[in-house]
């Protein structure tokens, strides 16, 4: 069975021939407006739906899924799981929002706030402690993966003295920039049974880089969107991403077609259009730039 | 059409070499401001406005410069503006 008006339909929006005046017709002047009127149609769409701005605001990060991952990764190294923890979830929460009241990034506060003071606060009362950081990173595979790249942060996922984990995933205004933030807590409990006063407490953090930014907090008004748990949300971030790639992918495909079967039938340098060849470095540029996008950084 | 491509970038050499050189920059910069989005959207603005800049520099040079040409680049660069907008402002 063949279907020659499919199969001419194809080679219109990819092969350069006559008909398309020798360019395919996914590269013409009224495709690329098409295409950047979708792009146009997206970008307000994301920011004026109401649904989507609360709901996108997040990235695809979610806790169970973080702290899968994180488990994941001490099973590797036969480390016993750890347990989920409320109370651990509750003091990173706490720091979270601490940090976008405070408007700073950083393990330490700007008024000498220490990660524990938020765990004992809580109410857990802990043995061994230790916290990660992660902020503006797209999926929870790669804040991860950036953590167990990081030698020190690695340490602690790898930590065989932890027991305990929690986590939140806040979305807020950091430094004036929409920020998701991601904060990991570890900890093991004090034994009950021995009871020092005060107690021999250990705290670790992965402290690569301690550089607080800090601005008048009068100034900043922050604005807490959303906690991670509470929220069902479709995968937007995840949607636009693909999409992206899908998109380039494709502008790639048809510019290397056009490219071949102008050069092979000669118009290459007859036709009056853009080169498929800066196109093609730009695209690669672009696929690169897409993907350092994707990851944020971890403290 | 590898022969065309060898013969292209020898021709314009400069040319490519420059656009390749702005797009390692990109990356480095990107690289770099990591996690700040709106410096991260800056790197990619400019990148772009070079990108458009640099097309019709070279149509230019090339004497094959028209409208058309222009508002090729300008299209791609602004697509890929508005759509790794969303990413960065999500």
């Amino acid at each position: 069975m063949k279907f020659p008006h499919l199969k001419n339909f194809f080679y219109h929006l990819f092969i350069p021939k006559e008909e398309n005046n020798f360019r395919s017709k996914l590269l013409h002047l009224d495709f690329l407006s098409y295409y950047l009127l979708t792009a146009l149609f997206l970008t307000f769409l994301f920011k004026t739906t109401p649904l989507l701005n609360i709901l996108g605001y997040a990235t695809d990060i979610s806790i169970q899924k973080l702290y899968e991952l994180t488990n994941q990764e001490r099973q590797k190294y036969k480390l016993p799981p750890l347990k989920y923890n409320e109370k651990l979830s509750l003091a990173a929460y706490q720091k979270a929002l601490d940090m976008f009241n405070k408007n700073y990034w950083a393990h330490f506060g700007p008024n000498g706030e220490t990660p524990w003071q938020f765990i004992l606060n809580s109410g857990y009362q802990y043995e061994y402690a230790g916290e990660n950081l992660a902020k503006n990173f797209l999926f929870s595979q790669n804040v991860v993966s950036a953590w167990m790249n990081s030698p020190t942060h690695r340490d602690n996922i790898l930590k065989k003295e932890y027991t305990d984990i929690g986590f939140a995933v806040v979305n807020g205004n950091l430094n004036g920039e929409p920020t998701t933030l991601v904060v990991q807590i570890f900890g093991k409990p004090q034994n009950n049974t021995v009871v020092i006063n005060p107690p021999k407490t250990k705290a670790v953090i992965a402290d690569e880089r301690n550089n607080a930014k800090i601005k008048n907090p009068e100034l900043n008004k922050p604005e807490i969107l959303a906690r991670n748990e509470k929220q069902k949300k479709p995968p937007i971030s995840s949607f636009f991403f693909n999409f992206n790639l899908v998109f380039i992918v494709l502008l790639t495909i048809t510019l290397i077609l056009d490219f071949y079967f102008a050069d092979k039938i000669g118009v290459l340098n007859l036709r009056l259009t853009g080169k498929n060849l800066a196109h093609l470095i730009f695209l690669v540029f672009m696929i690169i730039g897409v993907l350092i996008i994707s990851k944020g950084v971890i403290l | 059409m590898i022969k065309f491509l060898k013969k292209e970038l020898e021709k314009y050499f400069f040319d490519y070499l420059l656009l390749f050189t702005a797009g390692i920059f990109f990356i480095l910069s990107l690289n770099l401001f990591r996690g700040e989005r709106f410096l991260e959207f800056i790197v990619l603005l400019s990148f772009i406005s070079f990108y458009i800049v640099w097309g019709i520099y070279h149509h230019l040079i090339n004497d094959k410069f028209h409208l058309k040409i222009v508002l090729e680049y300008i299209m791609i660069g602004f697509i890929f503006l508005f759509l790794l907008k969303i990413i960065i402002f999500p």
